[in-house]
């Protein structure tokens, strides 16, 4: 057995050697654009990025809340899929592929983040707490991005990972780690309380 | 409840929007730079290494203690129940690590199959032992020191099949790491106690139960935590 098949045995991806491929990444699906990446092409990370960056970015902001928060686990979660690409299993759906990989950084980095007693900004000081904003928003969707933000972690996540990335609900079921019907109950928890908000606004406005 | 189809809010859903283009360019830079092709083995490869690797120690065993003496016809009966259950670990296999994940069968199903199959293996090994002794008979004197003797070699054996599929399937499972790995904790306790069913001249109910089946529930449990660190990428 030569060096590279025993590795192969063992279930390590050694990278080749032979060129990365230029591949013409119009027209194709997720999957493919994954495919594509694993076998080396820049231009299909570049389009597979360009297709699931903004999804990937707007749930991790939805998560933390925090812009910079959001775009620092983009990046974690990014280096992971890339160091961890030889192992995306062929046919695999790639956005809850990506989501799943998203949500663990976030859980992780909660609970390192949670183990520090106070984050302290730059200078030492204990940071302030974030402004409301007390304007009333000006159009419908405002109010309903507000509201949604004010919903439990729970609901706030199967709705996002529903309606706003695509994800159906078994997938959005399995990027929770939990059942269909859970994710259904949690979006018609989560739909009953927006009704509520965007009844008030509307009354109010 | 309202069906993803007649969602009253579709029109007010805002389109997500993209991160700052430094980002964008660092993570870019970040994953394409040196890019070269790093393909892992085939599903199929995958799926097929996990199982010789299984039934190379089964065999391996086997042939180790090839000249034991033992009950008649205990040794015919005991290959008949590896290969019953060489069939289920290649349907676990297939349901639980070789389909893809996102297009596996329901996150309930895997699960049912992760908690009922340890019992249902457990209840073979017991119902399958052709003698059964007092408990504190079975647990006292040599036959003690054989039940633990023989429980170690077991669930060191279920303990190589277990870690080589883990190897092997590294990685592959961010959705559901945490019920595969109980799936494979399964494959390789199941493999491991058949194997050791085989090799072991002792097929006494208790020692069956606690040395050759036990293993099926303990690495069920252990691969459920291991899953989460191992094939999570």
């Amino acid at each position: 057995m030569t060096a590279s098949s025993a590795d192969a045995w063992l279930g390590i991806a050694i990278p080749r050697v032979e060129a990365p491929s230029v591949v013409s990444t119009a027209g194709m699906t997720a999957e493919g654009l994954m495919d594509a990446y694993v076998d080396g092409s820049a231009e299909a990370f570049d389009e597979l990025y360009r297709r699931v960056s903004p999804t990937l970015f707007g749930y991790l902001l939805r998560l933390t809340r925090h812009r910079e928060r959001a775009e620092d686990l983009l990046q974690v979660t990014f280096a992971k899929v890339h160091r961890a690409r030889g192992s995306y299993l062929q046919g695999a759906p790639v956005l809850p592929w990506l989501l799943a990989i998203a949500r663990r950084s976030f859980l992780d980095e909660r609970r390192h983040a949670s183990s520090r007693s106070e984050d302290l900004s730059s200078d030492g000081t204990l940071p302030e707490p974030r402004q409301q904003d007390a304007a009333l928003s000006v159009d419908l969707s405002d109010a309903l991005e507000r509201a949604l933000d004010g919903l439990p972690d729970a609901y706030r996540e199967a709705i996002q990972l529903t309606k706003v990335a695509g994800l159906s609900l078994v997938e959005a079921a399995e990027v929770l780690n939990t059942t269909e019907t859970a994710v259904k109950l949690r979006i018609h928890r989560g739909y009953t309380q927006l009704r509520k908000e965007l009844d008030s606004f509307t009354r109010r406005a | 409840m309202n069906s993803p189809d007649s969602d009253p809010l579709a029109d007010l859903w805002r389109k997500p929007e993209a991160p700052r283009s430094e980002v964008s360019a660092c993570i870019r830079e970040q994953c394409t730079r040196k890019l070269q092709a790093r393909r892992g083995m085939s599903t199929r490869t995958r799926l097929l290494a996990s199982l010789a690797l299984s039934v190379g120690l089964f065999c391996m065993l086997a042939w180790l203690t090839r000249g034991r003496t033992r009950i008649d016809g205990s040794f015919r009966s005991a290959l008949f129940g590896a290969a019953g259950w060489g069939l289920v670990q290649t349907a676990i296999l297939w349901v639980g690590l070789a389909t893809p994940p996102g297009r596996r069968c329901s996150k309930s199903i895997r699960l049912v199959l992760a908690v009922l199959t340890p019992i249902l293996f457990l209840t073979y090994v017991g119902f399958a032992a052709p003698a059964w002794v007092p408990f504190h008979e079975a647990m006292q004197g040599h036959s003690g020191t054989h039940v633990v003797s023989c429980g170690i070699v077991g669930m060191l054996f279920s303990a190589l099949i277990t870690g080589g599929v883990f190897l092997l399937w590294r990685g592959t499972d961010p959705l559901t790491p945490g019920l595969t790995g109980a799936l494979v904790g399964l494959v390789g306790s199941v493999a491991g106690g058949m194997a050791i069913g085989v090799g072991c001249a002792n097929q006494e109910g208790w020692h069956a139960c606690f040395s050759h089946g036990f293993g099926a529930l303990a690495f069920t449990a252990l691969g459920w935590a291991a899953g989460r660190r191992l094939l999570a990428p």
